[in-house]
């Protein structure tokens, strides 16, 4: 069953994180990130540990589903901390055989883990803490100024809300025709690649064609309800810059002083 | 409020070779603020092209169409015409936008640049009139149909229209959300005075219309109130609908001879009116019983024992959808599977031919248990057909599509063709159709289509899910048809997942009832339906001549108190004959 699937993961709530404008959050959430990969010392670690802990306090999101962006990299995570650990040079602490686990490798091996711990959870503050509409409606106003370039912004933000909102239906559609031509004898699972990639086109083809015709109704409705473009069309959720977004932004510059002045003064 | 004056409309044709489709033929009508008008009409009748020329979706080919004084092919007053008209459609998936319940109502009122103080005042009302304020923040698709259709509804109440038109709202529906978006179309019609245009092939729907319109080949062939449309049934079989049940009933009574007045189209005039006739009538006959049908050899062919399935167990979305159930199907059998949307019907018949596995229990088919081992010759036996099959239907000609399953259990071509033509012919589809697209058939040959692609299997042991839905009263009549004949030619097992009761107590020889994921009932329809009250608890019907019988019999009139067909309850009104009443008493114990 893949009736059970959120997209954007978004978890309601009231927090400081929750009311920021979106613009602000994807600007400061990329700013983060950038920071997480140039920390280095473990000073620095701990700093940015530290904050993105209260940032994750503050927001009132469990640190389970914080975390649970780590899942789809656990092989990629387990298979470059292998590498650091063996053929990191230093310090050998154990030998087997001909190679040897250094010291620095280790180390190199647990900042890492680290690093990408911090990246997945600074990523799902913001995807847990914004509805996807916010999200594409805050994209939407930071590509405005590249509509004089002839960049349709709203007509992107618009398709990527859609396609949002018609994930969840077309995967259980899907569902739905691969069981009914599984019942029809199709099979999915034996014989070799092109075999396999063949057995889909009883699925592909009735969901090509439902795609379109909802496209189509959706089309009608939408034009049923007046929808003309973005001209003349207000917003229920107006996003705008506000006091809060100035401290919020002044607190995440005095935050990357506290992070990298050091590096500066200690020169 | 609305006015067609000699409107026709063609839709162009594809190819240069064909001529257009004309889909409305000559319509003048006018359409009143306030009124609730319902229209009714088989597939194809120009119902729907009709509304679409009320908004200006669709322009007339010749013609005017005026919504309140605004011509809808002046291009400049479509915004204005679309603001005073809203349309709800078929499809509850199709029509919502946004992500969230509370941004998809504001997207009217966003297009028509409505300040944002005043978005949310709407939003919050139109929630609040639908039912729906509890749901605000919550994503669309984990919302029933019908409560999919009250945000539709919602979205367009919050454009502040005057006339809201439905175009076949209802009809992908359960009976609970068919019931909810009624029940709130006429409440708004009532209270906000809002013009209603109730487009539909449910005649029971049209039952509270002022007013009824019967279109057919792109004309309107009648117009009047429900009691004076529904008298003609005649008619209205003509061109391909039925009238409610009851209506039917009181009409073949009157011309078996009853003297019954006007056509009746409640359950509760229907009562009154018998009444009046039972009331110098007494009994000569005994109780209709099902005694006939029993006894017949009966050889188990579905074994089902303590079945259990949960889904995404561990998980926080963890459901127990079938909760120990055992039960028996015998071979030969119609057999019918109710309960209301969740109950677990569809999970327990997923697991006749191994798309779900049981999470503890067992299921034994033919002989067969089900496993891994088993699953091909499983899904031979066992021909499972989905909620609108023709969804599924993929290749470029019928005939293709039709052979995907037998080809795949290596069948011979000689055996496949002979097949094909056998699933033809119970069908009822002619061979021309095998070298078509499937695209290009009507909604009901694209049923039927995709119907025999599982028959042409040969399974022994057929399973339907909701077969009729989406269909007219004709398509729905005929594919019960061919069902009763392939269950008598081929003796195929026969399983059938329905909310139409009507269709239950006529077809079925046993009902299996379940409820949150138990067996609650397995028996034939006259004894399970003879629980009224229970099912109602269940949030499921009886057929309405049973409610009208029981009711009858409980008032102590001379009737039996389990009738389920129509053709049942002549034969018991004639079992009575004049003489003295009810009231003398003592006469039938």
């Amino acid at each position: 069953m893949m009736g059970n699937i959120t997209l954007g993961q978004y978890i309601p709530g009231e927090s400081v994180l929750h009311r920021l404008d979106p613009r602000s959050k994807i600007i400061w959430t990329v700013l983060l990130m950038v920071a997480v990969f140039m920390i280095n010392t473990w000073q620095e670690y701990v700093i940015m540990g530290a904050f993105i802990a209260i940032l994750l306090i503050i927001s009132g999101i469990p640190v389970k589903q914080s975390l649970k962006g780590l899942k789809p990299l656990v092989l990629i995570l387990a298979i470059t901390a292998i590498l650091n650990i063996f053929f990191v040079k230093g310090t050998p602490l154990v030998k087997i055989g001909p190679v040897a686990i250094t010291y620095e490798g280790l180390i190199s091996a647990v900042m890492l883990f680290f690093r990408l711990v911090m990246l997945v959870v600074a990523a799902s503050l913001m995807t847990l803490t914004t509805t996807p509409m916010a999200m594409t409606d805050g994209i939407e106003r930071m590509m405005k100024p590249l509509e004089r370039i002839g960049v349709p912004a709203h007509e992107i933000a618009m398709m990527m809300s859609i396609a949002l909102r018609f994930i969840p239906t077309l995967m259980e559609e899907t569902d739905r025709i691969m069981k009914a031509q599984a019942s029809r004898g199709a099979d999915f699972d034996t014989g070799n690649l092109l075999k396999r990639v063949k057995s889909f086109i009883p699925v592909l083809v009735p969901l090509f064609v439902s795609a379109f015709k909802r496209a189509d109704e959706l089309a009608e409705a939408m034009e049923a309800r007046c929808y003309r473009g973005s001209k003349g069309r207000t917003r229920l959720k107006q996003i705008r810059f506000t006091m809060l977004d100035l401290k919020a932004s002044l607190a995440g510059i005095l935050f990357l002083i506290l992070l990298f002045g050091p590096r500066f003064w200690l020169w | 409020m609305i006015e067609f004056k000699d409107v026709y409309f063609e839709y162009r044709s594809q190819s240069a070779d064909q001529p257009a489709t004309r889909a409305i033929n000559g319509i003048d009508e006018i359409i009143r603020e306030g009124e609730f008008v319902a229209v009714l009409g088989r597939n194809g009748s120009g119902k729907s092209t009709m509304a679409r020329l009320m908004n200006a979706l669709l322009l007339p080919t010749r013609g005017t169409v005026w919504v309140e004084g605004m011509d809808t092919s002046k291009g400049e007053m479509v915004w204005e015409i679309r603001k005073t008209l809203g349309m709800v459609f078929q499809n509850p998936d199709n029509q919502i936008v946004a992500t969230t319940v509370e941004e998809d109502l504001a997207f009217g009122p966003e297009n028509l640049g409505v300040d944002p103080a005043e978005i949310r005042k709407r939003i919050i009302d139109a929630a609040r009139y639908v039912g729906m304020e509890e749901h605000m923040r919550h994503s669309p698709h984990m919302l029933s149909g019908g409560q999919k259709q009250r945000v539709a509804i919602a979205g367009i109440l919050a454009m502040e229209p005057k006339c809201i038109v439905l175009d076949e709202s209802t009809s992908m529906l359960d009976p609970k959300g068919r019931k909810e978006v009624l029940n709130l179309v006429r409440t708004l019609n009532r209270d906000r005075k809002i013009t209603i245009i109730l487009i539909t092939h449910h005649m029971e729907e049209a039952v509270d219309a002022d007013r009824v319109m019967v279109m057919d080949n792109g004309r309107i062939v009648m117009d009047g109130t429900p009691r004076e449309i529904f008298a003609r049934v005649d008619e209205l079989k003509k061109v391909g609908l039925n009238v409610p049940s009851v209506t039917q009933l009181m009409h073949e009574l009157k011309s078996k001879g009853f003297a019954l007045e006007g056509p009746v189209l409640t359950v509760e005039e229907a009562e009154e009116s018998l009444k009046a006739v039972l009331d110098k009538r007494r009994k000569t006959r005994g109780a209709p019983d099902d005694t006939a049908g029993a006894g017949a050899p009966s050889e188990v062919i579905v074994r089902i024992r303590d079945l259990t399935h949960v889904y995404m167990p561990g998980t926080t979305f963890e459901k127990k959808a079938l909760d120990n159930v055992s039960m028996d199907i015998m071979k030969g059998e119609i057999l019918g599977i109710i309960g209301h949307t969740g109950s677990g019907k569809s999970t327990l018949v997923q697991h006749l031919n191994g798309l779900l596995k049981p999470t503890s229990g067992s299921v034994e088919v033919d002989g067969l248990e089900c496993g891994k081992k088993t699953l091909k010759e499983l899904r031979q036996k066992v021909g499972l057909i989905f909620q609108y099959p023709e969804h599924q239907l993929f290749e470029e000609t019928v005939y293709k599509d039709i052979i995907f399953g037998p080809t795949r259990m290596g069948l011979s071509v000689e055996e496949i063709q002979e097949r094909v033509k056998r699933v033809l012919k119970i069908l009822g589809l002619s061979e021309e159709l095998l070298e078509k697209s499937p695209f290009e058939l009507s909604g009901g040959q694209k049923r039927r289509v995709a119907i025999a692609g599982v028959l042409a299997m040969e399974p022994k042991i057929l399973v339907l899910d909701e077969p009729t839905a989406g269909l007219d009263p004709q398509g729905s009549e005929e594919v019960f048809s061919f069902l009763t004949r392939l269950n008598k030619a081929n003796g195929t097992t026969i399983l059938i997942i329905s909310h139409n009761m009507d269709q239950v107590a006529a077809y079925c020889d046993r009902v299996a009832v379940l409820n949150k994921g138990r067996l609650e009932m397995l028996d034939t329809p006259r004894r399970v339906f003879s629980h009224g009250e229970r099912l109602h608890e269940l949030g499921l019907g009886i057929p309405e001549i049973t409610r009208l019988f029981r009711n009858l019999a409980r008032a102590g009139y001379p009737v039996s108190d389990n009738v389920l067909t129509i053709p049942e309850a002549v034969r018991e009104m004639a079992g009575t004959a004049p003489g003295q009443g009810h009231d003398e008493g003592g006469m039938f114990q």
